[in-house]
């Protein structure tokens, strides 16, 4: 099937934005980008003038107005939209609307109804628990009784006590809420009533629907996630491997991510992280086939110290730490795997054109996530300007990837809508040891510099990220 | 003196021309000349040839008078009342009643200079004892156009002030006379509102337990309902009582907004076809007799219309106390020959009835009154229920009537004296044996101490595999109806939008899974009726009832078949009004339902009888009823009285709904204005609004008319319905069901078939 | 001390004020063909200023249209008319208006130079605490006063909040100088205080621009 006559609407910014123009060409696939007033020196904006053409950028009015979004594409003729992640990626009424307009276009993406039905998390832990998958202890239906939520934090509290748990806790959740709103733990039953209802009359208020989750609210624990890609109508559904998330910040944002998940080759567990590993692979791709899974997807699980994965969600877009797994990742024994640029030429109906049997894997990759923020301040963003951005100490080296959408021969004004992140830098080696030597020097030669408004130097979160190299894929 | 004369004709000359209008009238061309020559020669004349030419002159004068009176149109009559040589209130407590004191008024010192309040007595004489008869006088003082009296436009806290002083004759025991004079009520919003007090006027005065004598000379929509509700009702024969003024409907008529007003030929016509003459009202029955005034109109001077007016004030009042008191055989003797003296000339100031009303006489009274209201306008509308059905009907609410008197009245209330008894027995023998087998289950429990593992692991397991649930009950975002504004591939504009930066919404999305909310600000877009006849009940639940009674064209309005056929046509609908029974969450209930895309949801007299069914049947099942208004512009002006009726008419219904113990509930969507907010909307105990939505009495064209001020932006939003007392809650569309069923767990009386 | 007078006449000297109208979004645009370059336009008028200005034109995306109307009484100086029926990028220049300085304006702009002004610390979008920003709404800024220390502001930028304590004399608030949603750069001003202390010169201002500005 010939996709070449295709142009992707790429409807972000920044890194994901430069990653989805790169897939583009590589694929021979026509696209337009659009940018806001405050993005204009963004280095996606450069490369979409540079490589474009006439109708290959826009400035629109903001990236969260899916009109300008919709007039752009009829205006510039495009045939697909590319959400990349954050913004519409994960909003099933925009790839709806995308595929439903009278002039329909391709949603590069999962179908709307797997998104809609794998981002409603009361659905997402229904549908694993109807396949045996495991999910955290606690309710998988919205709790509206009194007297129901109350017996049930109480078997959770009992449960957590036979688990050998010290203090046990229990999250309450507004069944309809998201994104971290409405969740409220408790630490003591007699506590329960009063969180509860307070949790309710929240949930009522923000989102029309009083009903609540509880569920055991597990500490201690390492994440982990499956990366799922499927085809159009999901004929043809693999995995690439597993990847550690667990280094965050204080605010849990992922800031280390390295690929595979865990390495009993070189690191001892309290349990056997390859059958871990193998399960939660195939419980994610079961659930994958489940709902016919149709583009790339990442199944989230936390494991417990002593072994135990719970599914916790299903991101039905691409991550920002895709290409961690693309880095270890060989396809008929080939590197230099793109999972962008796979989810591009899936999304527009070219087939898979491989299986399980053809994808193996090499070596360890890790993924730093350098971003202007002062770690020592709970991770507060840094505003300023970079002046220095450089890491040409370190050669050419084959085994280092940059994305970032700053330039590196201008300053740059860090504009203040966004996440301050500047660049993912990517570093593959062929075992642990070597991958972490090889992260140190790259974090060593790079070059960072900049002044904030009021003179004071730049802070970033290198030095963060030096710190915890040594202990990574470490439980 | 000859001086006077002259100048008192040409008053007289003016007067008419005023009441005419400028109409190119050929008698008053004869007596302007006639007129004009007189006074050219006037210098001339001797005294005695003066006189004698004024004689002549006044009896053209009465001649031509007597011509023009009986060619008068009704829009000649309307001028008639507007004319601020027109009896008022004052010259009636002057004239008709021989004693009286204005209460909370010094001047143009009062709470409302439009409404006068006065303790008044009449006094008759019986051989050689005087008896003083105390009246409560309530009217609207129109004062001769002194500005202050607003014309007769009585403000919210003036009806408020009218309806405490009717509560203080029920107090004392004395009857009501109300003189209504008004071109209709103030129409401001402030505390209360127009509409909100009204509707408290009307609620109230249905039950009052005095006699109630109301006399109309101008009686003005909702502003003369709002005293104007009686056991008998007066007229002047040259007064109106309509729905709105000839002007206000040819405006309407015309679709004169904005430009040129509607013409004077076209307001004759509204004039004529609105029926608003007192021979009218007579002839459809909604008064109950006609005071003669002279011709043209009374004005001041006319001081036999005053005794005439004493007289049929004296005799009405008399009826109605001696229509309720007694026993049957003696009271219907004692009217007949009353009535026998009447015709043979009876001088009502020399007989005495007393006006005060034992207890039972009282209640009969009520009870009068609400049956008179409740035969109203029973022709006005299309009945197409054929007579067998409607008998079957009547048999079944018969029947039913009595199935429900005994399944909820009578059984429920010894099944709940045997329940509680077992209760008390349980509760007491389970405490006892708890203590005693305490010790006892312990040991057991230790023993099989097994089948705690065992309950750990089914705990386990409810913890951690799939529970049963049916997703059904999740309502979030899935609509059984869908707008057919979803179906439109395009963007929408909230018009908070500048404000609230809300970004542009795709149509089927807002329509669709949004409910029409913008999720932004929650501005709620106007949805159609079928979205909550579909979304709030239960599926399948809804069975309309009464479908066949049809609205018509009782005042045979030109040209308002065709339209209301039309309106048919379009909707599907046969009124306005939708009647059904339902189920929310399994409880029954009865809902009538004001549907705004039938003629802007207007009221009229069809609306108002399947209100008053729906309210009756509601009462005989002990069911919550709840009046959903999807929209209504107010009372259908085309059918005249015939639709004003409807206000006290269903106020009174529901009224009586919520005296039998049930739970009258009001939601209010998009706009609802006017006559039916005014009254059996606006009485209940419990309004809700839909937010976004508008509640009030006139529109904002209206109130720039009527007060000279255009009213501020948001001026009728349901926030300021509820600042000032109107409505108890605002409701989001999405939860209109949740509410209702909320609602009708806490709220309404004692006689609901589910509690 | 303010010299008012003389301030005066230097915005006497050029008294008019340039705007750009540009397209709010994407769309193809419409002009109002009955304009042309020097016709009078009036900003928002009625009682409640519930109707809107003149109508510039519109611009339709998604098969909306909206439109764009005068803010300000003024005249229209260009129109972009080559992109008539045109689509056009948000942010594109499409119109030039002018206008005369209102009373209010010039009121502004002496103000600026009287008031104690609170700048922006950083760059970043600006709110009041929501109990300020509810009374600024219904009653006006001036019925807010402020005082040394008082937390006044929430500085929002990186998707973080974090309050702002106002700093400066005490005083209430005669102006405010930012708006919803906008971005602000470090040390522009946010809001104009007026101490009590300067109460007489600030109406003194006010009193001078009444008698001595012509509105028309």
């Amino acid at each position: 099937m010939d996709i070449s006559d295709n142009k992707v609407l790429i409807a972000n910014r920044g890194e994901i934005a430069i990653r989805i123009i790169q897939a583009c060409r590589k694929l021979g696939v026509d696209f337009v980008c659009v940018y806001t007033a405050e993005d204009a020196h963004s280095g996606h904006v450069r490369l979409a003038r540079e490589l474009g053409g006439p109708s290959g950028l826009y400035r629109i009015s903001s990236y969260h107005d899916a009109n300008e979004l919709m007039a752009v594409a009829d205006a510039a003729e495009a045939t697909a939209v590319h959400p990349g992640y954050g913004f519409f990626a994960e909003d099933y009424r925009f790839a709806r609307r995308v595929m439903q307009r009278d002039r329909g276009i391709v949603f590069i993406g999962p179908s709307w109804r797997v998104i809609r039905e794998l981002g409603d998390k009361i659905n997402t832990k229904r549908l694993a628990r109807s396949l045996g998958v495991p999910t955290v202890p606690g309710s998988d239906r919205p709790i509206y009784d009194e007297l129901e939520a109350e017996e049930l934090a109480r078997s959770l509290f009992n449960f957590q006590v036979q688990q050998g748990i010290k203090n046990p806790l229990v999250l309450i959740k507004a069944s309809a809420g998201g994104g971290g709103m409405g969740i409220e733990e408790v630490q003591d039953l007699d506590l329960f009533r009063s969180v509860y209802r307070r949790v309710r009359n929240y949930a009522a208020r923000q989102f029309k629907d009083e009903g609540v989750l509880i569920e055991q609210r597990i500490r201690d624990f390492n994440h982990l996630e499956v990366q799922i890609l499927g085809d159009r109508n999901a004929r043809n559904i693999v995995h690439f491997g597993t990847r550690n998330c667990s280094i965050q910040s204080t605010g849990l944002q992922k800031r280390v991510e390295i690929a595979p998940g865990f390495d009993p080759s070189s690191l001892s567990y309290n349990f056997n992280a390859q059958k871990l590993m193998d399960d939660i692979t195939n419980h994610s791709l079961a659930m994958a086939r489940k709902v016919g899974y149709d583009s790339v997807g990442t199944w989230e699980w936390i494991v417990t110290r002593n072994g135990n994965p719970y599914l916790m969600e299903v991101n039905t877009r691409i991550q920002v730490e895709n290409g961690v797994s693309a880095a270890i990742a060989r396809v008929k024994g080939q590197s230099g795997v793109d999972l962008i640029a796979e989810q591009i030429r899936t999304g527009l109906g070219d087939p898979l054109g491989y299986t399980q049997k053809d994808i193996s894997f090499e070596g360890v990759g890790i993924e730093y996530r350098i971003i202007a923020e002062d770690p020592a301040n709970r991770f507060t963003p840094w505003v300023g300007r970079i002046e220095k951005f450089d890491w040409s100490g370190l050669g050419n080296e084959p085994w280092l990837q940059m994305y970032t959408h700053v330039p590196t021969d201008t300053p740059y004004d860090i504009p203040t809508e966004f996440d301050p992140n500047l660049a993912l830098g990517i570093v593959w080696g062929k075992d642990l040891d070597e991958v972490k030597a090889r992260g140190l020097q790259f974090l060593d030669k790079l070059r960072l510099e900049g002044v904030a408004g009021n003179g004071a130097p730049m802070k970033s979160n290198l030095e963060f990220l030096r710190n915890k190299t040594p202990d990574i894929l470490k439980f | 003196m000859d001086e006077k004369k002259f100048h008192q004709l040409q008053e007289r000359y003016n007067y008419m021309r005023d009441i005419l209008a400028g109409k190119n009238n050929e008698n008053l061309r004869l007596l302007a000349s006639r007129m004009e020559e007189l006074a050219g020669r006037m210098p001339g004349l001797a005294p005695a040839e003066l006189k004698e030419a004024l004689k002549t002159l006044e009896d053209l004068f009465n001649f031509v008078e007597k011509k023009i009176e009986a060619e008068l149109t009704p829009m000649d009559k309307v001028r008639i009342v507007r004319s601020p040589q027109r009896v008022c209130l004052r010259d009636i407590l002057e004239n008709v009643y021989d004693n009286y004191t204005e209460i909370g008024s010094q001047g143009e010192h009062s709470l409302d200079p439009a409404i006068l309040i006065a303790r008044a007595y009449i006094t008759r004489r019986r051989g050689k004892r005087t008896i003083n008869q105390s009246v409560m006088v309530i009217g609207h003082e129109k004062g001769h156009g002194e500005e202050i009296r607003n014309g007769g436009s009585a403000t919210p806290w003036g009806n408020a002030k009218a309806l405490h002083y009717m509560k203080v004759a029920e107090t004392e025991n004395i009857p009501i006379h109300t003189y209504v004079f008004t071109p209709g009520a103030f129409p401001v919003e402030d505390t209360p509102g127009a509409a909100q007090q009204i509707a408290k006027n009307l609620y109230d005065m249905g039950n009052i337990r005095v006699p109630v004598l109301s006399v109309f000379s101008e009686g003005g929509s909702g502003g003369a309902e709002a005293i104007g509700l009686a056991d008998r009702r007066l007229m002047f024969s040259h007064g109106y009582y309509s729905v709105i003024s000839p002007e206000g409907g040819a405006a309407i008529e015309g679709n004169v907004k904005k430009g040129p007003r509607a013409t004077p030929e076209l307001i004759e016509t509204c004039a004529e076809q609105l029926r608003l003459t007192a021979e009218d009202n007579l002839r459809l029955g909604y008064i109950d007799g006609i005071i003669q005034e002279p011709d043209l109109g009374a004005r001041c001077h006319h001081y036999d219309f005053f005794r005439l007016l004493r007289q049929e004030v004296l005799r009405a009042t008399d009826e109605i106390v001696l229509g309720v008191r007694g026993i049957v055989p003696f009271r219907n003797m004692a009217l007949r020959s009353r009535r026998k003296k009447t015709e043979e000339g009876l001088n009502m100031d020399t007989v005495h009835v007393r006006w005060n009303l034992s207890p039972s006489a009282q209640e009969r009274l009520v009870e009068r009154r609400h049956r008179k209201f409740r035969r109203y306008s029973l022709s006005a509308f299309k009945d197409k229920r054929n007579s067998g059905n409607r008998f079957r009907e009547r048999i079944c609410d018969v029947l039913s009537e009595l199935f429900y008197c005994i399944r909820y009245d009578l059984l429920r209330s010894h099944q709940q004296k045997i329940s509680n008894f077992f209760g008390e027995i349980h509760s007491e023998t389970s405490f006892f044996f708890k203590n005693q087998t305490a010790p006892v289950r312990r040991l057991i429990g230790r023993l099989f101490s097994g089948t705690k593992a065992r309950k750990n692991d089914a705990a386990e397991k409810q913890l951690t595999t799939l529970s049963d649930w049916s997703s059904d009950q999740d309502q979030r975002g899935h609509w059984a109806y869908v707008s057919p504004k979803a179906k439109e591939d395009k963007a929408v504009i909230c018009p908070n939008a500048a404000t609230h930066g809300c970004l542009d919404m795709w149509a089927p999305d807002l329509y669709g899974e949004f409910a029409g909310v913008c999720t932004h600000c929650g501005h709620h877009f106007p949805m159609e009726y079928q979205w909550y006849l579909y979304n709030v009940f239960d599926r399948g639940s809804v069975r309309e009832f009464n479908s066949d009674i049809e609205c018509g064209n009782p005042n045979n309005y030109a040209g308002f078949d065709v339209k209301i056929e039309k309106a048919k046509a379009a909707t599907g609908l046969k009124s306005s009004c939708i009647t059904f029974d339902a189920t929310l969450n399994g409880i029954n209930l009865v809902v009538a339902m004001l549907v705004a895309p039938f003629r802007g949801g207007s009221f009229g007299a069809a609306e108002g009888e399947k209100f008053i069914l729906a309210s009756e049947r509601a009462s005989r099942k002990r069911q919550p009823f709840l009046a959903y208004v999807h929209g209504t512009a107010g009372i259908r002006i085309q059918e005249g009285v015939n639709g004003v009726i409807q206000m006290p008419r269903c106020t009174m219904a529901v009224r009586r709904y919520i005296d039998a113990g049930g739970l009258y509930l009001v939601v209010y969507d998009t706009n609802s204005y006017a006559g039916p907010v005014a009254s059996f909307l606006g009485c209940s105990p419990y309004q809700f609004g839909i937010r976004s939505s508008n509640v009030g009495f006139a529109g904002p064209g209206v109130i720039q008319e009527t007060t000279g001020v255009a009213p501020a932006p948001h001026y009728h939003s349901v926030y300021k319905a509820i600042a000032r007392g109107h409505i108890q809650g605002i409701w989001d569309r999405r939860e209109a069901r949740f509410n209702l069923h909320q609602s009708m767990m806490t709220m309404g009386g004692r006689n609901l078939y589910y509690k | 001390m303010l010299d008012i007078s003389s301030l005066l006449e230097e915005i006497k000297a050029s008294p008019y004020v340039e705007s750009r109208i540009t397209a709010p979004h994407c769309g193809v645009v419409r002009f109002n063909e009955t304009l042309t370059p020097g016709c009078k336009l009036v900003g928002p008028n009625g009682i409640w200023k519930e109707k809107p200005g003149t109508l510039l034109a519109s611009i339709e995306r998604e098969r909306c249209p909206r439109n764009i109307n005068a803010l300000e009484k003024g005249e229209l100086v260009e129109v972009k008319s080559d992109l008539a029926g045109q689509f056009v990028e948000a942010g594109t220049e499409i119109m030039r208006v002018r206008h005369f300085l209102s009373r209010d304006e010039v009121l502004q702009i002496l103000l600026k130079q009287a008031l104690h002004l609170f700048n922006a610390p950083e760059k970043a979008k600006y709110y009041f605490v929501p109990s300020v920003d509810i009374k600024i709404k219904n009653t006006g800024p001036k019925s807010v006063s402020v005082h040394d220390g008082m937390e006044l502001f929430i500085i929002s930028r990186m998707k973080r909040e974090t309050p702002l304590r106002y700093s400066g004399p005490d005083g209430v608030i005669y102006a405010v100088y930012f708006s919803m949603n906008q971005n602000i750069d470090a040390g522009q001003p946010l809001i104009g205080v007026c101490p009590p202390t300067q109460v007489s010169q600030i109406e003194d201002v006010s009193m001078r621009v009444q008698t001595e500005w012509p509105e028309d």
